[in-house]
C-alpha cells in the first residue's frame, strides 16, 4: 500500500530574532558578552531564528504548545478533523516532562480520543523515526492515517543561569558554548494517509544508517565537564550537584563533528549502490545540515564520488528559521512546498545527518496528483 | 609504450573509473569507522591518550614503515613495459618515502624512547599479515590492484595524520617536537593522493581490474586496523 503526505504544518514561536538580539534573550554569562558567538554564527550562516522564551526567561510556548500549534496548522489544511486522526507519532529531543512520553502530552493537548500513540526520542533523526513508524503502520494496513508531530525547545538549555550554575566562564569552553549559537525553537507536523489528496507527496522509502558502534558521543546532555568522570546526571546525590558538575549542559564535541559529513555522504553512496537513489534523476535535495560549512563539504564529497547534486536543487531554510533539531526537516518541507517549486513527477530526498552519536536518515518522496498518479 | 597519462586529479573520469572511485570512498569511510573502534584510536578520540600510547604506536608502526618502501619498490618493478607510465609514478612514490622511517626513529628517541628497543621490535601479528599480503601482491605481474592499497595507506596520511598529530600535541606536553613523522605524511600525502586519482582511469580498464582494486583496498584496510588493534596485545 502506498503512503502519502497529504498536509504539512509548522510553528515558529514569536518574531524572528537576529544575531544581535540572541544574547539579550539567552542572557550574558557572568555579565560578559560571548567571545565565541560571532565566530560560530559566521560558520553556521544562520541570520534569524525563533525562541519560545523571552528576555526574562519565561517560557511563552512549551514544547507541547508548539507541537499542538504545528499539528493544528497541518490539520486545518487537510480534510481530516482532529478526532479522525488514528495514529499520533511524536518526536522530540527533550519534551517538557521527563516522563511520560512526549506523545502523551501532545495527545492530551490536542484532544484526540483513542489514538494509537508512538513517541521517539533522540536528536535530529528521531523525527525520521517517527515518520517511518507512521509510514509503516499505514503501509501494513493497521491505520488509514497518522499525524506526525515534532517539536524542539532548545532555548531553555541556553539560559545564562545554567552556565553560571555549572561554574561560569571556567566551565564554558567551546564545546559547551557551541550549541548556544546553533539551536533554536520550533515545531513541524505532517499528515500521512493511505490515499493521495490533491497535489501531495508519495513516500517512496525511508532508510537510516546509525554508526553509534564506531564513534563516541558527539552531542549530548548528561555527562560531566570532566572527561574522566564516567558518572551521568542521575548518579549524583542531588540534581544540584549534577548541575554544578556540568552534567546538565548540552555539549558538542567539535573535533568529532566533521564525521557528520562522512556519514551523510557514505549513506548517500550506499543508497546509490543499493539501487534506491539516482542523484542524476533527483529534482530536490532538502538537507538538514546544521551549518553552512557542512553543505559545501557534503557537496564536494558527493561531487568527487560522481554523485553531485547541482546547487540549484538544494533547498534549506536553516538561515532564516534556524536549526530546530529534529523539527527542522518538517519545517523545511513545509516551507519548501509553499514555494511552489515542486512539480508533479518531481523527486525529493530529505537527508538528515545527526551528530548525537552519528545517525543519518533519508526520506525519498515523489510529487503526485490525486487521480493522475 | 602506451601514452602517458595526466597525473593530476582528472576532471572527468570514465564511468568505470568514477564507479571505482565511489566504491573506494565507501571503503575509506568503513575504514575510518573501523579505526575509530580500535582501542588506541578511541583513547585518542576521547582525550585519554598518553605518552606511553604514543611510543607504543611508533614502536608498532615502524616495522611496517620500514617495509613500506620495499613493497612499493617491488610493486613498481612488477609493471611491464606497457605500464611504464604507471611504473614511473610508483617509482616516484617509493623514492619519496623510502627513508621516512628515519624520521619516525628520530621522533621515538626525542619522545624519550630507546632506539635499540625500537629497532629490535618485531612486526606485530597485524603488521606481519599486512606486510606479507602487500609483498605477495606486489610480486604479481602488473599489480594494478595495489592502487587500492595506496588508497588506504596514503589516505591515512592525507586525511588522518595531521588530525592525529594535532590531537596528540594537545594531550602530551612538548610532543610537537616528536610528531614530525605524522606531520610529514599529513603535509605530503595529498600530493601522493592526487597522483593516485590520476591513475584511477589508467588502471580501471575493465570490471575485473576495478573489483580487484576495491578488494585489495578492503583487505589492506582490515589488516591495517589489525596492526593497530594488536598494539594492545604486545
Amino acid at each position: 500500500m502506498s503512503v502519502y503526505i497529504t498536509s504539512t504544518g509548522a510553528f515558529l514561536p514569536g518574531p524572528p530574532v537576529d544575531n544581535d538580539e540572541m544574547e539579550e534573550i539567552l542572557g550574558l554569562v557572568n555579565g560578559k558578552k560571548s567571545r565565541l558567538k560571532r565566530r560560530i554564527l559566521k560558520a553556521n550562516g544562520i541570520v534569524t531564528r525563533h525562541y519560545a522564551i523571552d528576555k526574562d526567561h519565561n517560557t511563552l510556548f512549551s514544547a507541547s504548545d508548539m507541537a499542538v500549534k504545528a499539528a493544528e496548522r497541518c490539520l486545518e489544511q487537510s480534510t481530516l478533523s482532529t478526532s479522525q486522526v488514528k495514529m499520533l507519532s511524536c518526536a522530540t529531543t527533550q519534551g517538557d516532562m521527563v516522563i511520560p512520553g512526549f506523545g502523551s502530552m501532545v495527545q492530551a493537548d490536542l484532544g484526540i480520543p483513542e489514538v494509537e500513540l508512538h513517541t521517539t526520542h533522540g536528536v535530529c533523526t528521531c523525527s525520521s523515526m517517527a515518520i517511518k513508524a507512521a509510514y509503516n503502520n499505514i503501509r501494513v494496513g493497521d491505520q488509514p492515517n497518522a499525524l506526525v508531530v515534532v517539536s524542539e525547545l532548545a532555548s531553555r538549555l541556553f539560559k545564562n543561569t545554567h552556565y553560571e550554575a555549572a561554574g561560569g566562564s571556567a566551565a564554558v569552553n567551546f564545546n559547551a558554548e557551541f550549541l548556544r549559537w546553533m539551536l533554536s525553537d520550533g515545531a513541524g507536523s505532517l499528515l500521512l494517509e493511505n490515499q493521495p489528496r490533491g497535489q501531495c507527496l508519495r513516500i517512496d522509502w525511508i532508510r537510516s544508517f546509525s554508526h553509534a558502534d564506531s564513534y563516541p558521543v558527539c552531542m549530548g546532555i548528561g555527562a560531566t565537564t570532566d572527561p574522566d568522570d564516567t558518572r551521568t546526571w542521575q548518579d549524583f546525590p542531588t540534581y544540584g550537584e549534577a548541575e554544578a558538575h556540568g552534567a546538565l549542559l548540552i555539549r558538542q564535541d567539535i573535533r568529532l563533528l566533521e564525521t557528520i559529513v562522512k556519514i551523510g555522504v557514505d549513506g548517500t553512496l550506499k543508497l546509490i549502490e543499493d539501487g534506491l537513489l539516482d542523484t542524476d534523476k533527483l529534482d530536490h535535495l532538502l538537507c538538514h545540515y546544521s551549518s553552512h560549512h557542512f553543505k559545501s563539504r557534503i557537496y564536494e564529497l558527493l561531487d568527487m564520488a560522481g554523485a553531485r547534486v547541482d546547487e540549484e536543487k538544494w533547498y534549506s531554510n536553516l538561515y532564516t528559521r534556524g536549526n530546530t533539531g529534529a523539527a527542522s526537516i518538517l519545517i523545511m518541507l513545509d516551507e519548501f512546498l509553499s514555494t511552489d517549486r515542486a512539480r508533479p513527477g518531481d523527486t525529493i530526498i530529505c537527508m538528515v545527518p545527526e551528530s548525537g552519536r552519528f545517525n543519518v536518515a533519508y526520506i525519498h518522496l515523489t510529487v503526485v496528483e490525486e487521480g493522475n498518479e | 609504450m602506451s601514452e602517458s597519462v595526466a597525473l593530476d586529479r582528472p576532471d572527468v573520469l570514465t564511468d568505470l573509473g568514477q564507479e571505482t572511485l565511489r566504491r573506494l570512498i565507501r571503503v575509506w569511510f568503513d575504514f575510518e569507522r573501523r579505526l575509530a573502534r580500535v582501542p588506541i584510536i578511541r583513547r585518542l578520540d576521547l582525550g585519554q591518550f598518553n605518552l606511553e600510547d604514543y611510543q607504543n604506536l611508533l614502536l608498532n608502526m615502524r616495522p611496517q614503515v620500514v617495509e613500506g618502501a620495499r613493497w612499493i619498490a617491488r610493486c613498481a618493478s612488477s609493471f611491464d613495459r606497457d605500464h611504464a607510465d604507471v611504473r614511473s609514478v610508483i617509482i616516484g612514490h617509493a623514492q619519496d618515502e623510502h627513508r621516512d622511517y628515519e624520521v619516525l626513529e628520530a621522533d621515538y628517541v626525542t619522545s624519550g624512547g630507546d632506539l635499540q628497543t625500537l629497532q629490535m621490535q618485531p612486526r606485530n601479528p597485524g603488521s606481519e599479515a599486512l606486510h606479507c599480503f602487500l609483498m605477495y601482491r606486489a610480486g604479481q605481474p602488473n599489480p594494478v590492484d595495489l592502487l587500492g592499497a595506496m588508497w588506504i595507506i596514503e589516505g591515512l596520511g592525507e586525511k588522518m595524520a595531521n588530525d592525529w598529530a594535532m590531537r596528540m600535541e594537545e594531550l602530551i606536553d612538548g610532543s610537537r617536537d616528536f610528531t614530525r613523522f605524522l606531520r610529514y605524511h599529513g603535509d605530503n600525502d595529498d600530493s601522493h593522493m592526487d597522483k593516485l586519482y590520476g591513475l584511477v582511469d589508467r588502471v580501471c580498464t575493465d570490471q575485473n581490474a576495478a573489483d580487484r582494486i576495491v578488494r585489495t583496498a578492503k583487505v589492506v584496510a582490515r589488516l591495517y586496523a589489525m596492526q593497530l588493534e594488536e598494539i594492545e596485545h604486545v
